[in-house]
Parts: C-alpha cells; sequence; structure tokens
C-alpha cells in the first residue's frame, strides 16, 4: 500500500503561483497511515532563473563532498553555467544556464561516481528522503515551495529495499519534467526492464515503479502524446497500479484495468486534485468537496 | 477529537438510549460509526472515509456526502443512506439490511454480499456483485464489466447498460411482477422512473454443492 496525491492549479502562471509544496506535504501526511518508509514530491511550474534545474542524491559508494564535487565539474564540463549550488547532507540542487543536448548531460551526471539523478527539470524538480512527509518538509523546506502543480507519495515498501533512492518520484529520464508516482505492483517488471536495457534505458533502482517512467520516456521518445502513452499503458503495463503523471505543462493519471488501487478527483474551474484517500483532499479543502472516482481502464490528462 | 474517541463516544451515547445521534465535518475520515450492535439512529452531515458504518447490527446511519471504500461493510442489519457517491465495495459481505446509494458506486459494489438489499440509484463499476452468495443488488444505471463474475447465488438488476457479463453470470428476464416491486422499492427510496431492469444471475456451472459443511454433514 502506498498514497499518490497531485495538485493542478489552472491557468495560475497568469493568476499566479500556488502553495503547491505545502499542500502535497499535507495532503501526503494525511495518507501517511498508507506509508511511512518513504515520502517525495515533484514541484512543477517554479519560477526559475537558469535554464535547468538538477536535483542530485549523493549515495553513500563515495563520500558525499566529493560526489557533490564532482557533479559540478560534470555540469561545467558539459557546457553548463552553475547559477546556484545548495547542499543539504548529501542532496545537491543545482540551478543551471545550458544550452545543449539534455540527455548528453544526464548520461554525464549518471556516469559520475556517487551521483543518483532525480531530476532534471525546466521547471520542475523531484524531493524525496526517507521519513514521513513532515520529517521531509522539516529537511528539505517543500512547504516554502511555490508552483503550478505536482504531484507526491507515501511508500510502503513492498518490492525493493527502503532508501532515497527507491523513492518516488521516479524521473523519465532524460525528459525533463515529466515524473512519476505509483501504487501498485508491476508483475511484468522484470520482463520488461530487461527489454528496455536491452535497447539502452537505464534504470537507476530496482523499484518496479520506475519502470513506469522509462516506460513513459520511451513512449514520448517515439513522439507519441502523453495522453496516448497513459492509455497504451493500460495494456502494456501488467499488474495492479493507479498512477500520477506531472510533466512540465500539467499532470494526468492512469488506472489499471481491475480499479485495484483508490483516486479520487476533485476538479473545479480553477484547480484538479487526486488522492489515493479524499481525506487527503480535505486536508486543503476544508468544505465538502464534489469528488468522483475514476474508474477501472481509464486515464485522464490537464494542462495548467 | 480522534475517530477513536468519536466511536467511543457514540457507543456511549448509544448505551444511554440516546434517539438521535449527529456527527457534524467528519472530514472524510475512516471508520466513523462501527460495530455498533443496537437500534439507534446516525446521522453524518458531511464526507467520511473508508469502513464508515461497518460492522453493524441494528442501526439507521444517514449520511449526506460521498462514502470512501467498503461503506457498510458486513452489514448484519438496519439501514444506511449515503447520499452521493460511494467508493469500490459498498456492502461488501453485507449479511442483512438494507444499503441506500442516492450517487454512483465504485469497482465491486456487494462483492461477497450474502444478503440485504443494496439499493444504486446511479452507476456501479467494475465487478458488481463479484462472488455475491444471496441478496440483492439493484443499479438503477450502468454496471461495468464482469458483472456478476463468479457469483452464487442472488440477483443483480440493472436498469441500464451492462459492460458485460462476468464469469458463470448469465440473464434472465424478470416477471412483471418483479419489475412492478422494484419500481415500488425505488419510489419509497424517492428514485425516479420505471426502468425495464435487466436481471442477472449465476449460471451455477462454477461451483458444486458435493462437499457439505461439517454442521451440514451432521444434520444429514
Amino acid at each position: 500500500m502506498c498514497g499518490i496525491a497531485g495538485i493542478m492549479y489552472k491557468r495560475s502562471r497568469s493568476r499566479g503561483l500556488a502553495p503547491v509544496g505545502d499542500q502535497l506535504v499535507k495532503m501526503l501526511e494525511t495518507m501517511v497511515h498508507r506509508g511511512h518508509d518513504s515520502a517525495g514530491v515533484t514541484v512543477a511550474g517554479e519560477s526559475l532563473k537558469s535554464d535547468l534545474l538538477i536535483r542530485i542524491w549523493a549515495d553513500e559508494s563515495v563520500p558525499a563532498e566529493a560526489t557533490i564535487s564532482l557533479a559540478k565539474e560534470t555540469v561545467m564540463r558539459a557546457g553548463g553555467a552553475i547559477v546556484s549550488a545548495e547542499t543539504q547532507d548529501s542532496y545537491l540542487r543545482l540551478a543551471v544556464n545550458y544550452e545543449g543536448d539534455v540527455p548528453r548531460l544526464a548520461e554525464a551526471l549518471l556516469q559520475t561516481p556517487g551521483v543518483v539523478l532525480h531530476s532534471i527539470g525546466e521547471t520542475s524538480e523531484v524531493i524525496k528522503d526517507v521519513g514521513t512527509p513532515v520529517v521531509m518538509d522539516a529537511r528539505h523546506g517543500i512547504s516554502k515551495i511555490s508552483g503550478t502543480h505536482g504531484v507526491g507519495h507515501v511508500r510502503m515498501a513492498t518490492e525493493s529495499k527502503i532508501d532515497i533512492s527507491h523513492a518516488h518520484p521516479f524521473w523519465a529520464y532524460p525528459f525533463t519534467d515529466v515524473t512519476v508516482v505509483h501504487n501498485g505492483q508491476l508483475t511484468n517488471y522484470h520482463g520488461m526492464k530487461r527489454e528496455y536495457e536491452s535497447q539502452g534505458h537505464h534504470f537507476q533502482t530496482e523499484n518496479d515503479s520506475e519502470l513506469i517512467a522509462v516506460y513513459l520516456a520511451d513512449k514520448l521518445a517515439l513522439g507519441v502524446d502523453l495522453n496516448t502513452a497513459l492509455e497504451a499503458s493500460l495494456d502494456d503495463l501488467d499488474g495492479t497500479f493507479t498512477y500520477l503523471v506531472s510533466t512540465r505543462d500539467g499532470m494526468g493519471y492512469a488506472k489499471d484495468r481491475w480499479s485495484a488501487k483508490p483516486l479520487v478527483l476533485m476538479e473545479t474551474d480553477s484547480v484538479v486534485a487526486l488522492a489515493s484517500e479524499e481525506v487527503a483532499l480535505r486536508s486543503v479543502f476544508t468544505e465538502e468537496l464534489d469528488r468522483t472516482e475514476p474508474q477501472e481502464h481509464e486515464v485522464m490528462t490537464w494542462s495548467a | 477529537m480522534t475517530t477513536r474517541e468519536l466511536n467511543r463516544s457514540i457507543k456511549a451515547a448509544v448505551a444511554e438510549g440516546a434517539d438521535e445521534i449527529v456527527i457534524k465535518n467528519p472530514a472524510a475520515r475512516h471508520n466513523i460509526a462501527v460495530g455498533i450492535r443496537q437500534s439507534c439512529k446516525i446521522m453524518i452531515e458531511g464526507s467520511v472515509g473508508y469502513y464508515t458504518a461497518s460492522q453493524l447490527d441494528g442501526p439507521e446511519v444517514s449520511i449526506t456526502g460521498n462514502a470512501g471504500w467498503a461503506l457498510g461493510e458486513n452489514l448484519m442489519s438496519g439501514k444506511i443512506t449515503l447520499s452521493k457517491n460511494a467508493g469500490a465495495s459498498v456492502g461488501a459481505s453485507m449479511r442483512g439490511g438494507e444499503m441506500f446509494v442516492g450517487g454512483s458506486a465504485g469497482a465491486r459494489a456487494g462483492i461477497s454480499m450474502k444478503g440485504g438489499t443494496l439499493l444504486i440509484a446511479g452507476d456501479s463499476g467494475f465487478l458488481t456483485g463479484f462472488m455475491m452468495q444471496k441478496g440483492r443488488i439493484i443499479v438503477c444505471g450502468s454496471v461495468g464489466d464482469a458483472a456478476g463474475d463468479s457469483m452464487y447465488e442472488g440477483t443483480i438488476y440493472v436498469g441500464a447498460d451492462v459492460g458485460s457479463l462476468g464469469a458463470d453470470a448469465k440473464y434472465e428476464e424478470p416477471t412483471e411482477d418483479e419489475l412492478i416491486e422494484l419500481w415500488a422499492e425505488l419510489q419509497r427510496s424517492g428514485v425516479d422512473g420505471k426502468p425495464r431492469f435487466r436481471k442477472i444471475v449465476s449460471q451455477k456451472k462454477l461451483y458444486h454443492y458435493d462437499t457439505l459443511e461439517r454442521l451440514e454433514r451432521t444434520l444429514i
């Protein structure tokens, strides 16, 4: 069991950014009974002063200081100009001006010892940690981040180990701003992973949910639009799943043919909110809601 | 007030003979008003979470709002009325009593139902009546795929479209008397219209009663 949540403010770029980080933390904390092993969010649509925002976690294979230093060197060697670099324990948040090829930059970072690449975004960043959403917020200040939309996850680990890199969201490497949170289990994970690896795709973890990010990246690379990719995933992925995807321009969901994992949806003229449980929506919207429950074999996407 | 404190307060009020108990602003919390085994009237003003009004034997519960998964799970007797939409598995394993959903229900409505009546004014999702063993499910709107999958006994009535029949389910023609009785039941529940209900029952090809339970063996 895991809990997922998403929120998107319509036309918020013209109306002003919304407290998406704060609201995601609230929604996730309300669902912490669905998983307290790890938590994570993608906040998208931030107002940035750089071309790219890179989120890196230094694993423990080499000292964190060395990894962080090497990561910065890698970015500069690839032609990136570092606008700001913030470190928090083993985390590195780099704002970078970069006009080159993002997959090339991502590949260079992946080859850097100790680097786990959580995300590269033009308007978004992935922040994830072990522990509960409130603990994560205290360390990373997520509730201070404004944006247009975002998705989040609380994890009860069932298929792979508990650590920072196995937490959600998963980035659809190397597509900027495409990230996924998933509730469920994928039973054709190993077969599809082997197939994708043979085609040159990267997996950074052994978490089955990462397959969805790689799957979407593969479809997007083929020129498939997001909605079509989500629809195709309903038949290509086997197992139980409800997942949310956040992109540069909006978000969407896909729900498996068994309707095995919960999701409630609330939509008004100005906001779309999704969560595994209504109680999460009520942590943000205090009044009674008109909400629906998406059914089996269903996808939907929205633009911010 | 925690949910545990709330449920203890409800039980204390019922034990003291309260006629009507009103719960305000439930904020979609789970497990409200569960395990009550006496007649009483409980009104919940607002949407509720999972397992609301589950394991009841006697109470009359009305909810103005939506409900999460497994509303009224294992209802023995009494009545549950929900004004809006129910999540998945509404009325799971209910053995008696009545349940009314004013909106639509999610997947697996009436799963493993063993008695009573589940009336849904709107639509119902995938696997409606999955493995039901007794009782009636009345859906005024449409049902999703695999309706009545692996049902043993009992009846599902559908007022509009059926996505598909589940394994071992079949259609049966309802009698005029049955339809008249159903329409009267809708009227009593405040549902307009007289749909020509389709009736779904078990083909009874999936299961066999050649192995009796211990008690049944001693009775023969």
